[in-house]
């Protein structure tokens, strides 16, 4: 199974849009990769790429060290499973998984046993002799996943394969699409703009925006070291804050946001009197009620905290089932979010009076970016 | 390797597949464009022709009302259509009711019926012409009222179709959308809905725009049968009865006038239509509701039935009447036009599939890009072209004025094609852009090259399409006389051969010949409509698998 | 409502107070999108009543209803501006011209979308788009606005910003909402109320929390949050009157009190948060460790058959694939179910 690797992919259409600005990426050999972005990021562009579907104006793509410029897409033995499943309507269900075994002339024994094996994976044996239209979505994604494992290719590119379902069978299905993919052992590059999909399915992810690759890791790499303000909101809430660099001190660097407020994050290499963006992720803000019990904390906190920031008034709670929201009010920084588990529900009522903290090596700090803090956090 | 192989790795070459549809252009273009307008040239190279005609008022203005006449009707008979014709296809999009499927069926009926055979039985509902024998309506009608009347019947479904197609375009959501925010029907629809109708109105306006300005073989019987052959003109029925294909003066000015207005008038349209802005900023809600419920929509939708009714069915069907008093029929002169009409209209349908895949293909997967825009148009243009005046032009091209035998049947099968060759390429093309593109390019990295792509995945999707377009053209090129006559006056299709019965009719003053033409041209309904009912079977059939 | 021999819902009945913000919430099919369109007047019912303030409304035509409506698939206007979109609603009423736009300016400030006033709707993003056919549908002053899942076809972290603003908009305004969706995650957070709906008819109800803390079936269970689920006999009672289950090896849990016989045939409901592991427990192997941020889920396969999955905080190191743990369950939140005659799998099938 390749290592893929895609060389400063261009790709412009008419009107200047760039679907890919110098994209480059590495997937390992094996890998599940998600490749996780807004709509309209290139996603699907990278994708069709990669399989030949379209030809990038310039870079290269190659499986293994090799360029595939010039062969031909039935000969790549990367297959796309895409969004709308595009399951023959002419063909039944075997038929439809059998395709690629039958084009490529494999002998009938062969084919037969193959088939047998990938439809009995997804579950679809009792439905071999129905037609696309009479199957529902589910039941047409394991179809088409069938099919794509039975072709023998060796990548598998996967277009939002679960954006059609229900949130809830999303759910259910995304364990089995991973663990069945990883049986076969293709290298499978998956798209998707869903980050909790991406997070449980990914080996690796690759944020995408506006055609490039902006940050390439596990999850959990992502989720904890995001590269820029953009990635720290995008993969997991985080609290967004501008302001200016004042130093760094004894292991944490501190940044003063408005009238007086400073606020702590992680050691940075900036400028003082440099603008900056403090990113704190929903689940590491942690409201203290101002004069109550101090309040056990979550079993993902420590025990003691740094004393608070800023105050403000609790304006909202949000009941989200194993955890609730809280939406404090602070004057001059607008809501600033807090995930807490759901059984501090009762503890929190709104008007209450808190002062947010957090630790400092959670807050990330970032140059201010040259577009504008307002354009960075666009999040289509 | 075998030869399917063989192909099937070529299809992977893009250059070669550049090729295959660079000589599928250059084939359409030479034998099918370059043909319909080199009439236009000859007002360059026989000038003194052209110019003594010009010169000449007298002829100059037969010639000019011929044109006003085939114009004006037209004109007419197009405006009426979408008017009539918008209720109908709103109740065949948007409503569902127990009989839809006959309205559907009933709906087509019209296309089944050979022109020539229209004109033989629209005189004779409304007329009473003389030496018929079955009685009709007897109202004593003008020429001009009388073609009116017949063009009504076979523009009309060409408009509902069209009209219908582009309903089922538009998202319905707008409409409720609109209501939702307080807008009566009638407001919704004047405000949201038309505006977005503009595609479907060309296409409706200018395929029976068309269609009426062609049609030579039904207008010309029903000229005969009232007499008034020799003074009451169309432009395809001047050229029909003065002289086929005799290169004069007169055929070449009436011809480019013809063809050059029709290319006008087809960008025209486009540009009106495409800018007209109906000024929507006035509402009136009361009214709005008023005429949205009760009595007033069921009155629109009452009349427009009652135009299909009487104006298109019943004149249609009225030549049955004929059984009732059967003629006798010289089987062998019929059986022989028969076996040529089934010639020409075959093999002209065969090429149509043959080379109209490869650009509906292009057409459809392109939309957007320039090229395929411009051979969009292209293809539209032999539809434009009176077919009258575009026999003319082919027969000058290859220089078969006055042709017979072999050569004439092979350049009457190249006229035919022309005409026919933009029905199966539209819709061919309507069919590609409804699949999913995914379909193929999924089949493609699952290892199909190309040409297997299409003959796997593709082309079983869309055959009932190709198939239906093919009988369709079929049915069309069965029906046609003018460029048949125009070419060759010695090929005797059956609506030539119509034509001539009922001609003799006239001349020898002879009712049994009309009763002869009645018979025959029941014979071709018949066929037609085995036909017509063949396509709508494997169209559901193959509706039911998609 | 019948269409042809399908009941699309069936014996419906549901009270909104004014004001109030109700989701209803059930898989694609379960009727829901038909509910809020017979509500609506889009489409009338075969048989009963709707009744806005009291009035019976049922017989009123869709246009004199004045419910604001947001479709799925957006439909805004293609050949209107942003601004006369949202124009609209005040235009077929025959406002007058001067009001028309600044109710519509207004409308569109709300919703922040103020600076694309003169773009077209395919200018836009999908949530720019669905926040103009929002003030679109608020701005003809309706009190009523029926949201048809407004943000499925958004991508999903738009979607969680979107949701918010929605209800931050509507409560401002004091506006009735009645919000269909499929995904439970979105009708958690910002309902007043959840009406969960199943093959037609209305299976639940209550507020996120009664929901999510104390379901009244499996389905419940399953659709709203997620929870393990497994298979077992009433074995006995403890002291405290808590329910005893033994499951397939033997091993016993105690749940909440229920009014179960012995040998009662049971499923028991535990979520992941309220799974931990201990020296002793049942018995299970680590299948998968995903990482979601502020915890891990590690997905075991228990002694007993069932997939159990539960969470260890990010500061903690999970166990690996393969490892076996030993897992109890907080008896205070183990919900316990009769066995439903269709089998687990039939009662909580989702298509």
């Amino acid at each position: 199974m390749p290592e893929i690797v895609l060389e400063n992919l261009v790709k412009e259409y008419s009107g200047g849009i760039r679907a890919s600005d110098e994209l480059s990426l590495t997937i390992h050999d094996g890998e599940y990769l998600c490749l996780l972005g807004p709509t309209g990021a290139g996603k699907t562009t990278a994708l069709r790429m990669i399989c030949g579907l379209t030809a990038p104006d310039s870079g290269r793509v190659l499986f293994d060290g090799q360029d595939l410029a010039g062969i031909p897409i039935s000969e790549r033995r990367a297959t796309m499973l895409s969004q709308s499943y595009a399951l023959f309507p002419n063909m039944d269900v075997y038929h439809n998984v059998v395709f690629s075994p039958v084009i490529k002339r494999w002998s009938e024994e062969d084919t037969k046993q193959l088939a047998r094996s990938m439809i009995d994976m997804v579950h679809m044996g009792k439905k071999v002799k129905n037609y696309p239209r009479e199957l529902s979505g589910g039941q047409q994604q394991r179809t088409a996943l069938a099919r794509a494992m039975a072709s023998d290719s060796k990548v598998l590119l996967l277009d939002e394969p679960l954006r059609a379902l229900d949130a809830r069978l999303r759910i259910e299905l995304r364990k089995e699409l991973k663990s069945m993919v990883k049986e076969m052992g293709l290298t499978s590059v998956h798209v998707t703009h869903d980050q909790d999909e991406a997070m449980e399915v990914a080996d690796r992810i690759a944020i995408i925006r506006h055609g490039r690759i902006i940050q390439v890791g596990t999850p959990k790499e992502i989720f904890q070291n995001p590269a820029t303000p953009f990635v720290a909101n995008f993969l997991g809430r985080s609290n967004i804050f501008a302001g200016k660099f004042v130093g760094n001190d004894a292991g944490h660097s501190v940044i003063e946001l408005r009238d007086g407020i400073r606020v702590k994050a992680r050691p940075a290499d900036l400028e003082p009197g440099q603008e900056a963006v403090v990113a704190v992720k929903v689940g590491s803000t942690v409201p203290e009620l101002v004069g109550g019990v101090k309040d056990v904390q979550d079993s993902h906190l420590p025990d003691t905290l740094p004393d608070g920031y800023f105050t403000g008034n609790v304006e909202r709670v949000l009941y989200e089932g194993s955890t609730i929201t809280i939406e404090t009010n602070v004057k001059g920084l607008g809501i600033v979010s807090a995930q807490r588990s759901s059984r501090r529900f009762e503890y929190y009522k709104p008007g209450s009076r808190v002062i947010v903290t957090w630790q400092p090596a959670k807050a990330s700090v970032f140059p201010m970016p040259e577009s504008g803090l307002a354009q960075e956090m666009r999040l289509d | 390797m075998s030869l399917v192989a063989a192909f099937n790795r070529l299809s992977d070459n893009a250059g070669v597949r550049k090729a295959w549809l660079g000589l599928v252009c250059a084939i359409f273009v030479c034998i099918i464009i370059v043909p319909s307008v080199f009439v236009v040239t000859k007002v360059f190279t026989d000038w003194d022709l052209v110019s003594g005609v010009l010169g000449d008022s007298a002829k100059m203005r037969v010639i000019g009302g011929a044109v006003w006449n085939s114009f004006s009707i037209a004109f007419i008979v197009t405006i009426v259509d979408v008017l009539v014709g918008l209720p109908i296809a709103w109740i065949l999009v948007r409503k569902s009711f127990r009989g839809k499927r006959a309205l559907d069926t009933l709906l087509d009926m019209p296309l089944a019926f050979p022109t020539a055979v229209l004109g033989l039985s629209v005189v004779m509902f409304w007329g009473a012409p003389e030496g018929v024998t079955i009685p009709g309506l007897g109202l004593h009608l003008s020429p001009y009222v009388m073609i009116i009347l017949l063009h009504f019947i076979f523009t009309y479904p060409y408009m509902v179709r069209s009209l219908s197609a582009i309903l089922e375009q538009i998202e319905p959501n707008y409409e409720t959308a609109a209501m939702t925010l307080g807008a009566s029907r009638l407001t919704a629809v004047r405000t949201i809905t038309l505006p977005l109708f503009r595609a479907g109105l060309v296409t409706g306006i200018t395929l029976c725009f068309a269609r009426s300005l062609s049609e030579t073989g039904g207008t010309y019987i029903a000229l005969t049968l009232m007499g008034s052959q020799s003074s009451f003109f169309t432009g395809p029925t001047y050229i029909a009865e003065n002289g086929g294909s005799v290169l004069s003066g007169e055929m070449i000015v009436i011809s480019v006038i013809m063809i050059l207005l029709a290319l006008f008038l087809l960008v025209a349209v486009k540009g009106i239509i495409g800018h007209f802005h109906i000024n929507a900023t006035k509402v009136w809600p009361q009214v709005g509701r008023k005429l949205s419920r009760g009595a007033a929509p069921k009155a629109k939708d009452g009349l427009a039935l009652a135009f299909m009714v009487l104006i298109i069915l019943l004149p249609s069907f009225y030549i049955f009447t004929y059984l009732s008093e059967p003629a006798s029929v010289d089987t062998s002169a019929l059986l022989g036009s028969i076996g040529i009409s089934f010639l020409v209209a075959g093999v002209a349908v065969v090429f149509d599939i043959v080379f109209g895949i490869p650009l509906a293909l292009y057409i459809a997967r392109h939309h957007g890009s320039k090229p395929a825009a411009v051979l969009d148009e292209l293809v539209n243009i032999p539809l434009i072209i009176p077919t009258t005046a575009l026999g003319l032009s082919l027969a000058l091209f290859w220089g078969g004025a006055n042709s017979t035998g072999a050569v004439a049947v092979v350049l009457v099968i190249l006229g035919h094609i022309s005409f026919t060759y933009p029905l199966v390429v539209r819709n061919i093309t309507g069919a590609v852009e409804e699949v999913d593109p995914a379909m193929e390019e999924t089949a493609q990295t699952l290892g199909a090259k190309p040409l297997q792509a299409f003959t796997k995945i593709l082309f079983p999707i869309i055959k009932p399409s190709v198939i239906a377009g093919a009988i369709l053209a079929f049915t069309r090129s069965l029906g046609e006389t003018g460029a048949t006559v125009a070419i060759s006056g010695a090929v005797n299709t059956v609506p030539v051969y119509i034509v001539n019965l009922v001609k003799s009719g006239q001349k020898l003053a002879d009712p049994s010949y009309y009763a002869q033409a009645a018979m025959c041209s029941i014979v071709l309904i018949a066929i037609c409509f085995v036909l017509m009912f063949a396509v709508r079977i494997i169209m559901h059939r193959g509706e039911d698998h998609a | 409502m019948r269409f042809g021999d399908f009941y699309a819902v069936h014996d419906i009945s549901l009270t909104v107070a004014e004001g109030e913000y109700v989701t209803i919430l059930g898989p694609s099919g379960c009727g829901k999108t038909t509910l809020i369109k017979l509500i609506s007047g889009i489409w009338h019912p075969t048989e009963g009543r709707v009744l806005v303030d009291g009035n019976d409304v049922t017989d009123v035509p869709l246009e004199d209803r004045d419910i604001g409506y947001v479709f799925q698939n957006i439909a805004l206007f293609p050949n209107l501006d942003n601004l006369e979109n949202v124009e609209y609603g005040p235009r077929v009423r025959a406002q007058p011209l001067t009001d028309q736009q600044t109710t519509a300016e207004e409308y569109l400030t709300l919703v922040s979308m103020l600076d694309r006033a003169g773009m077209f709707p395919s200018e836009l993003s999908g949530g720019e788009q669905q926040k103009v056919a929002i003030a679109r549908a608020l701005a003809s002053g309706s009190k009523t606005l029926m949201l048809d899942e407004p943000l499925s076809a958004l991508d999903a972290r738009v979607r969680m910003e979107l949701r918010y603003e929605i209800r931050r908009i509507v409560k401002e305004l004091g506006i009735t909402v009645l919000h269909v969706t499929h995904d439970q995650e979105e009708a958690m957070s910002v309902s007043d109320r959840i009406v969960l709906m199943r093959a037609g008819a209305i299976h639940d109800t209550g507020n996120p929390m009664e929901m999510y803390r104390d379901p009244q079936s499996i389905f419940a269970a399953f659709f709203i949050g997620e929870t393990n689920l497994l298979e077992g006999y009433v074995s006995g009672y403890t002291k405290n009157g808590r329910t005893k289950v033994r499951l397939r090896t033997g091993y016993t849990v105690r749940g909440e009190k229920t009014a179960f016989a012995l040998g009662d045939a049971v499923i028991i409901s535990v979520r992941p948060e309220n799974v931990y592991t201990a020296d002793d427990g049942l018995r299970a192997k680590v299948v998968s460790v995903v990482f979601m941020g502020t915890y891990w889920r590690v997905r075991t396969l228990a002694d007993t058959g069932d997939y159990v999955e539960y969470n260890v905080s990010d500061n903690h190191v999970p166990p690996a694939p393969g490892e076996p743990v030993m897992l109890v369950f907080n008896k205070r939140m183990t919900k316990i179910f009769g066995r439903p005659k269709e089998g687990l799998e039939g009662a909580i099938s989702l298509e």
